[in-house]
């Protein structure tokens, strides 16, 4: 999998559209199985899957428990992962970046931050590449050794 | 040459992109010009203002545009040097004090880079980079980011270098793969 993550406004989707034309585009909603939505896309093709702040949005209002919402969002990468690898189908993820502003002012945008931060860390943590976007230009992040 | 220049907040952007307009100008010779996008709007921006401008010394040309733009441009020549600090204090005056609309404010940026290409002149752009917070509450701060993002994009696309300043230190982006204009 691959992941772009970038601020608002970013130049991710018009980024991702130009280098994968040929892909199918899902939009996240709460709700949703994510085997039944996999199953509909064409394998082979590559797929984009957006509205994860969204997403995240509307399932942290009905569950308080961030370890519950955190094994959520696992299951969807873990199944995004097997689609890949089993369907010949490259997954790419596009995640906002939404951490270095001042605190939020109320505690239920706090939490948001918080969880979007874990997201994105535990999308990272799956994906072999991870592309950041900043006014339309890119970058690969990569690892490197710590120096103890 | 054209040069986009961001950051955060007191990132150390302004003093960088002085630096870099100092420099064209001791190899290129001209005139080194301050293209102002600041408006005296109370007594105390106007003494932040002269301040400023006493700070920057007497080598420096000051040019106001707090929201012309391409009038204040066509006052410079081929060979002069132009520090536009700051992008994002324009894009706000456009939107709100000068009732601009999205599209001409993009189109006017777009003939500045034009002409500063065309004529040969270095202009060093100054911004801040406000997109990576908690994204807008409200429909109208996602209008202004929006559009500032745009503004953004643009000029990264065009610009020969992209730098990004951290705490004082400017971090290179590649520049796009687009021709320049």
């Amino acid at each position: 999998m691959q992941l772009f993550i970038g601020g608002a406004c970013s130049g991710r989707r018009a980024l991702v559209a130009g280098r994968f034309p040929t892909a199918n585009w899902h939009r996240l909603t709460a709700g949703e199985e994510v085997d039944g939505w996999l199953r509909s896309h064409r394998p082979g093709l590559p797929l984009v899957v957006t509205g994860w702040l969204d997403w995240l949005q509307a399932v942290l209002v009905e569950q308080s428990d961030d370890k519950a919402l955190r094994g959520m969002w696992r299951s969807i990468l873990d199944a995004l992962t097997d689609a890949e690898r089993m369907a010949d189908t490259p997954v790419v993820l596009i995640l906002d970046e939404m951490g270095r502003g001042v605190v939020p002012m109320t505690s239920e945008l706090r939490r948001l931050r918080d969880l979007n931060g874990w997201l994105v860390q535990d999308a990272a943590a799956a994906c072999e590449a991870i592309w950041y976007v900043r006014h339309g230009l890119v970058q690969r992040l990569e690892a490197r050794e710590s120096r103890g | 040459m054209i040069t986009f220049v961001s950051g955060g907040a007191r990132s150390g952007k302004s003093r960088h992109a002085e630096a870099l307009a100092l420099s064209s100008h001791a190899e290129r010779g001209g005139r080194l010009i301050y293209l102002a996008t600041a408006q005296a709007c109370d007594v105390e921006m106007a003494e932040r203002i002269a301040r400023h401008r006493h700070e920057r010394g007497d080598d420096w040309h000051t040019l106001e545009a707090p929201l012309a733009l391409d009038t204040a441009m066509a006052k410079v020549v081929g060979g002069d040097t132009v520090l536009l600090d700051c992008l994002t204090l324009w894009s706000s005056q456009w939107l709100y004090a000068g009732g601009g609309n999205e599209a001409e404010g993009e189109t006017m940026l777009m003939r500045v880079l034009e002409s500063v290409r065309a004529r040969r002149i270095t202009l060093v752009v100054v911004s801040n980079d406000l997109n990576e917070g908690l994204p807008p509450q409200d429909s109208e701060t996602w209008r202004y980011l929006a559009f500032l993002q745009r503004l953004h994009c643009l000029l990264a696309r065009k610009a020969d270098s992209v730098v990004e300043v951290v705490a004082g230190f400017p971090l290179e982006w590649a520049s796009s793969e687009e021709t320049p204009i």
